[in-house]
């Protein structure tokens, strides 16, 4: 990893995937760095797979606003399908932080009657993929710490900052309440941080 | 602390959207008015330019061509406006495009035009940098969200200094994207000035006028790169004899391959791409031994300097671009791309995952009243004895044509706006002796519809329209239709009713439904099309997710496993998101996804399928 940091951020529409790669952005322009994102906003955005990219530079500009395959140096996942359809974009050594949700497409449920689906498979293909272990957050314990799915997003930010030491917290709740305007959003948000923080220590204690 | 954008002060660095820079420039540049239809990737702008506050008039028209005329009106006056579309939007709004060129403004006047590569969400790759030569007007094309904001400033400039409308036009990568932008000081916004009696210059009826219009356009436009030299809208970086000419977005991606590289390679970027800024081009290329051009979509600035290749000292010098095939026509260009078209390398193949990834197509999104007015429609047209195979439904440009996909498979096409009503015509006048259906949205009945079913209704032309009245524009992010007695900005407002304006017109039966309704609607439905005449049937019920977002879902629904037999007959028929089949081949319903319709439990033959709450 040089002086610039590619992340991908692989959600369906409507999960938050934009919300979390306008905090990273905010939160990268509020540190000083260098900072360009690349999203797919409109009709895909709701229900339809959302793929945004964030590009950060330290100490360095960053001009294009998306890369090309192999050169994330993290995979950010609020959808488990989706995380395996852009899992070409990890490079080597990257790191994955994937929710273990799954919302699987209609194309996919109409073809169920044909063979029963297995979705622990994308699991198994995210790990034999990944050469640096996922860590994966469970979102019913995010509904259980911030008392919403909807936080999930800020439960992967919150790992992400614990891995890659990037932000402070501080600015991390800056960005929040930029991003997030409501107070309530804001509160169950910062809750799910903090899970995700906790969640992704103990990965590397562990380790 | 302020955390508004449009609000924060001089000097402030900041990171924004594209389009949110393009708001911000529009202050800065002391625009009065900003209006525009919504279309992606453009919609930002206007939306942004809403939370200000009152100070500007910040509103949507009813389509491109009256916000742009709109746009012209003020600037005639004296008056600085902006006015914004996606592509497509401006072929409607060509037609006052080439006259504002003849008449010329007195305030400022930019017009935004974001085109799609990719494409994204747009029904063609349209180029409309042809809009330059067309209409005989500058084109300036900002690259990022810094350019975005200060080009924005410097249309407005540019367009009093020249007295020409100026296109501000950019692509999706650059309106979506966010980068760090410093802010500058806002102006006063410049309101109406004066206006003085001048036929010459803006009535189009005398045959003379308009031929010293032209004369006067063309001196104007000649003026165009002396008159900007002092807006620096061109760059030259580096001073290698390998030479790039590039603009836009393809100027990011040719900085981050060179700055990786680190190679000696000169960067030649217009801001200005039309008229050529031939001086500056002419400076810039001089000793160039290679010359690369990297632009998306169509060969335009390729093509120029092809064509001025004499005059820029090129004549001997190979020049590199589409026009041999080293850069595709079609699709965006991405970093890597642009990196092998410089440099010569190929990627190597890039691993594939072992698992095939069903793909994901937009769906109609869970409890939409749109996927019932559908099902409705088509349970229509069996119930009233015909096959759904000899039965066309027009569709049009919205959320709704996201029909076209499975289960539904509704919609027979999808073309241009308006496009349902009219083809539908022209199928029936042509001998087609079946029923024929157009299907069309509220805001999209107000933005072209109205003048086919005009013609529908004059010409005795049979068909059935469904007006799919969801009371919002909500493909684009849910603006304001006409049918609203209150803006976004406050703004009260005159509520057009689409049943006055159906009515108006004399269409034979005007019949208005709630389409969750299903059966009803379906009965209505083979009603109408088995009478004669042009029968409208407005399906009314708001948008699901504008309605979740300001009054929470009615409901959730929820799947008994025990009595689900795995049939699917539930999704077979919807379709609805929230729905899929779990791991043991039963279906589960996504709780927090669910809007609580109720449609799904119709179809259940165990009824499995009950409330959640
Ligand atoms: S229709 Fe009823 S029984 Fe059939 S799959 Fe759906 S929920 Fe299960
Ligand atoms: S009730 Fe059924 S069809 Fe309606 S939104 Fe919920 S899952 Fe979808």
């Amino acid at each position: 990893m040089g002086n610039r940091i590619n992340i991908l951020i692989s959600s369906v529409g409507g999960q938050g995937g934009l919300s979390l790669s306008r905090m990273i952005a905010v939160a990268s322009g509020i540190s000083g760095y260098s900072v360009a994102t690349g999203e797919t906003l409109g009709m895909a955005q709701r229900f339809g797979s959302v793929k945004s990219f964030v590009r950060i530079g330290l100490g360095e500009k960053v001009y294009s606003p998306v890369f090309s395959l192999r050169e994330a140096d993290y995979l950010l996942c609020l959808e488990l399908i989706e995380c395996t359809r852009n899992l070409g974009y990890l490079r080597e050594n990257g790191r994955t932080i994937a929710s273990l949700e799954v919302k699987p497409p209609i194309s996919m449920s109409l073809e169920a009657s044909k063979s029963k689906p297995n979705y622990s498979q994308y699991i198994e293909t995210l790990k034999s993929f990944a050469s640096n272990e996922i860590i994966f957050i469970d979102p019913d314990e995010v509904r259980r710490a911030a008392g919403t799915i909807k936080a999930v997003n800020a439960a992967i930010l919150g790992a992400f900052v614990s891995i890659s030491n990037l932000f402070e917290d501080k600015v991390i709740l800056e960005s929040m309440r930029e991003v997030l305007g409501s107070e309530k959003a804001i509160e169950s948000s910062r809750k799910a941080y903090e899970l995700g923080k906790s969640l992704a220590k103990n990965k590397q204690s562990l380790a | 602390m302020e955390l508004n954008p449009l609000k924060m002060s001089k000097g402030i660095r900041v990171a924004l959207m594209g389009n949110e820079a393009i708001a911000r420039g529009a202050l800065e540049a002391g625009v009065a008015l900003a209006v525009g239809y919504p279309g992606t990737p453009s919609s930002e702008v206007i939306e942004t330019l809403q939370r200000y506050g009152s100070e500007i008039y910040a509103e949507w028209a009813v389509n491109e061509k009256v916000a742009l005329e709109i746009g012209i009106g003020a600037s005639i006056g004296g008056a600085r406006s902006l006015v914004t579309m996606k592509g497509p939007g401006l072929n409607i709004a060509s037609d006052p495009l080439l006259s504002a060129a003849y008449s010329g403004v007195d305030g400022g006047l930019l017009i935004l035009v974001a085109d799609d590569p990719g494409p994204i969400t747009t029904q063609t790759e349209q180029d409309s940098r042809w809009y330059g030569p067309l209409a005989k007007l500058p084109i300036i094309s900002p690259s990022n969200s810094q350019e975005a904001k200060d080009f924005t400033v410097k249309g407005i400039e540019l367009s009093e200094r020249l007295q020409l409308p100026i296109i501000l036009r950019t692509t999706t990568r650059v309106n979506h994207s966010i980068g760090e932008v410093i802010l500058g000081d806002r102006k006063i916004p410049k309101r109406y000035q004066k206006f003085e009696k001048n036929p010459e210059r803006f009535v189009r009826a005398g045959m003379s006028w308009n031929f010293e219009r032209h004369k006067w356009l063309d001196s104007r436009l000649k003026e165009t790169e002396k008159i900007s030299e002092d807006l620096f809208l061109n760059s030259l970086e580096g001073d290698g004899r390998k030479c790039i000419v590039t603009e836009g977005i393809g100027y990011q991606y040719v900085k981050e391959s060179v700055s990786m590289e680190n190679r000696d390679i000169r960067i030649i970027k217009l801001g200005l791409v039309f008229p050529p800024p031939l001086n500056f081009l002419a400076r810039s290329l001089e000793g160039c031994n290679e010359v690369l051009v990297v632009e998306e979509l169509d060969p335009f600035l390729e093509l120029t300097i092809r064509s001025y290749a004499k005059e820029l000292n090129l004549l001997n010098v190979k020049i590199k671009g589409k026009i041999d095939g080293f850069l595709p026509l079609e699709g965006e260009l991405s970093p890597e791309i642009v990196r092998s078209f410089i440099f010569g390398k190929k990627e190597e193949d890039v691993m594939k995952t072992e698992l095939h990834v069903p793909s994901r197509p937009p769906p109609l999104c869970p409890g939409c009243p749109h996927r019932n007015s559908y099902l409705a429609i088509l349970t229509g047209i069996s119930k009233a004895g015909f096959k759904r195979k000899d039965v066309p439904i027009f569709g049009d440009i919205g959320c709704y044509a996201l029909s076209v996909y499975p289960p539904l498979s509704a919609i027979w096409t999808e073309h241009s706006m308006g496009a349902s009503i009219s083809m539908a015509i022209g199928m029936k006048l042509s001998g087609f002796d079946k029923p024929v259906i157009a299907t069309i949205g509220d805001s999209t009945f107000f933005h072209t519809g109205i003048p086919p079913l005009i013609e529908a209704v004059n010409k005795r032309v049979d068909m059935l329209v469904v007006i799919l009245d969801n009371s919002v524009i909500a493909m684009t992010g849910h603006q304001a239709t006409p049918s609203w007695s209150e803006t976004e900005t406050g703004r009260k407002t005159k509520e057009i009713k689409i049943e006055d304006v159906v009515r108006g017109i004399g269409v034979d039966e005007l019949r208005i439904i709630d389409p969750y309704n299903l059966d009803e609607m379906a009965s209505a439905v083979a009603e109408l099309l088995k009478k004669k005449g042009v029968n409208v049937l407005i399906a009314r019920a708001p948008c699901a997710i504008y309605e979740q977002r300001r009054k929470g879902r009615p409901g959730y629904y929820t799947v008994k496993e025990d009595l689900c037999t795995g049939c699917l007959a539930c999704i077979r028929a919807t379709g609805c998101p929230a729905l899929y089949v779990t791991e043991n081949g039963k279906v589960r319903i996504i709780e927090d996804d669910c809007y609580g319709c109720g449609l799904c439990a119709k179809y259940c033959p165990t009824d499995a399928i009950v409330r959640g709450d």
